[in-house]
């Protein structure tokens, strides 16, 4: 009758329950369902795509868009909408990747900051807070000079342009937490430190977290466009969308499609990214959850 | 009659501010507190917001790790007990919260934190849980069905429930009861302190009763201890035992009668409460007394044992 060992599943109901509930509003249903789609389109592009992203046609190149290029061709004559859905893999597995490593590193760095504080904490946040007074596009330049250019170097430079964000909310978090009663009480019950840390602080942190890295990913897909429009990012013929726009900024007027169908599509995907983080920060509240019941 | 707990000068100062070129200032939040808390008893525990009660609390259960003194718990010395000891300790040593609206995690329902520490110290393979839970819901006087409701679906007297019935589930010998009843309504005060007394005569338990209700420590708790400023001015055996220190004369006297034939005059206690990083060296309380002389402004008054009554004043009042 009186389910108890739910206390298991604590990070399954946040991440389960609250994204399915953030599809209950119609602005979730149509930002999550583009969401969707445009993940589903990177998972199955060697289908979907009607033409190799990679083979040039140069007699056909600057096509205008008509069939059989539904959207017209680049340069090089390659199909732009095979290349952007090609991209779609590139753009959301590098965004989603960096600020996957990003929100572990940080949540880690910002719990135990908050957690141990003391000498650790400062020095941990001033590490951190360095990285915040780096210009994005100076770091991934560092990390192009160490590993070359390409996607990894542009991973870790998203990931680390969005660390101190989410180390200093993770602090911020658990150091309002942890003066809590109810930790103080948990104490009492004779818990371990990392039972507190693992069953109340960091369960009670994650949502605002979940929150700001949904809409951290959205910034990434920007900021991987951006080091891909100044060629930082994938080499050709990789395609990204960052790219694809620099590549079409050459032929801006002889032939917009190239430039203005990624721009859309990055638009599209950051704005539905962040509308579907709103959701989510309203279907994560547990009070608000009770409230719908 | 046997010592659950032996408290001996208990002291607690906390360091605030300082930097650089300035000394912290240090402030006694608790000032050489000691008392016998004995088995099966209900001492409580009173004074004014600020005068170190919830603190004490705090460091008998070793929650904040006390300057210096003395812990003694059922003959063991709790002030050499390692992290790991202490926390096996902590089954027999529980604590009720002052705030229900802020002691339960509030992504637990009322099933998983009242389990949560039976799972904490490894007791939840052997037992069934849910019944265990049905139980102490039971046992506070909570209808089992709630058992799978959130805590901001309750009420405050409700959430108290909770607390009570988490602080149960290890069997403890000793509860403290951290101004349990302070941010209820008057009517589920009541309830809150017949459920604690029914629950000590049915588990035989010891209560360390804080609170700045006077009427209420009066009619609740077997023994009383004053404090003031961070210390004990004066610790009644029993509550027919006349008050001798001013202080506690006055807190008595400014107690409500509802009855309006027996409404006295209230006496006002005069001035503030001195500054505890700022002792006087005197009585802490002689600004305030109409009784004193120079002597309270110079000496500390020592805590004076007569039979079991201690007061600390130079001119006790007599029994009136």
């Amino acid at each position: 009758m009186i389910a108890i060992k739910k206390t298991k599943s604590v990070y399954q109901r946040l991440a389960g329950l609250s994204v399915v509930r953030a599809f209950g509003s119609t602005m979730g249903k149509i930002s999550g369902g583009l969401m969707i789609l445009l993940v589903f389109v990177a998972i199955f592009a060697p289908w979907i795509a009607p033409f190799d992203y990679a083979s040039q046609d140069l007699l056909n190149a600057n096509l205008a868009p008509a069939w059989p290029h539904v959207l017209g061709t680049d340069e090089f004559g390659r199909d732009v909408l095979s290349r952007l859905i090609y991209g779609a893999r590139t753009s959301l597995s590098v965004s989603a990747t960096a600020i996957f490593i990003s929100i572990t590193a940080g949540m880690t760095l910002g719990a135990a900051a908050g957690y141990f504080g003391g000498t650790f904490e400062r020095v941990v946040m001033t590490v951190v807070d360095l990285t915040w007074s780096f210009p994005d596009i100076l770091i991934a330049l560092i990390f192009v000079a160490i590993l070359g250019p390409g996607l990894t170097s542009t991973m870790f430079a998203i990931a680390i342009a969005y660390l101190a964000q989410f180390t200093r909310l993770t602090r911020a978090q658990i150091v309002r937490l942890k003066n809590e009663t109810f930790i103080e009480a948990t104490i009492n019950l004779g818990a371990k430190p990392r039972h507190i840390l693992w069953r109340h602080l960091l369960p009670n942190a994650l949502s605002p977290v979940i929150v700001v890295g949904m809409l951290a990913i959205g910034d990434g897909i920007v900021l991987e466009a951006t080091l891909g429009f100044f060629g930082l990012g994938a080499q050709p013929p990789t395609p990204s969308w960052g790219a694809m726009m620099s590549s079409g900024t050459a032929q801006l007027f002889l032939a917009p499609w190239v430039i203005i169908f990624p721009g859309v599509v990055v638009a599209l995907t950051v704005i539905s990214v962040n509308l579907f983080g709103d959701e989510l920060i309203n279907s994560l509240d547990i009070r608000e959850r009770m409230r719908e019941d | 009659m046997s010592k659950l707990l032996e408290v001996r000068d208990l002291t607690k100062r906390f360091e605030s501010g300082g930097g650089l070129f300035s000394k912290p200032r240090s402030m006694h939040a608790v000032n050489g507190v000691s008392f016998d808390l004995h088995k099966g008893k209900i001492v409580g525990v009173v004074g004014e917001s600020g005068c170190g009660k919830s603190t004490l609390a705090r460091l008998i259960l070793r929650l904040i790790e006390p300057t210096s003194g003395s812990l003694c718990f059922k003959g063991e010395d709790l002030m050499a007990k390692s992290a790991a000891q202490m926390r096996a300790l902590r089954k027999e040593m529980q604590m009720v919260f002052q705030d229900p609206y802020s002691c339960i995690d509030p992504r637990y329902t009322v099933a998983q934190a009242i389990s949560e520490p039976l799972q904490i110290h490894g007791l939840s393979k052997d037992l069934d849980l849910n019944k265990e839970v049905a139980q102490l819901l039971e046992k506070v006087g909570m209808n089992p069905a709630l058992a799978d409701s959130y805590p901001h679906q309750l009420s405050g007297g409700q959430k108290q429930r909770v607390s009570i019935a988490r602080a149960l589930a290890l069997n403890p010998s000793l509860l403290v009861l951290d101004e349990p009843t302070a941010s209820l309504d008057v009517s589920v005060q009541a309830q809150i302190i017949s459920l604690l007394e029914k629950l000590r005569d049915e588990l035989d338990l010891t209560y360390l009763f804080i609170s700045h209700d006077l009427s209420l420590v009066e009619y609740f708790c077997d023994e009383i201890i004053v404090m003031y400023l961070g210390k004990v001015v004066e610790h009644l055996p029993d509550t027919n035992t006349p008050a001798q220190h001013p202080y506690t004369r006055t807190l008595l006297d400014s107690t409500f009668e509802p009855d309006p034939n027996k409404r006295r005059e209230i006496t006002a206690l005069e001035g503030e409460v001195p500054s505890p990083f700022n002792l006087p060296p005197g009585c802490s309380f002689a600004a305030r007394c109409q009784h004193s002389t120079s002597l309270c402004h110079e000496q500390v008054p020592p805590l004076e044992v007569q039979g079991s009554h201690r007061v600390a004043c130079h001119h006790p009042l007599v029994a009136s």
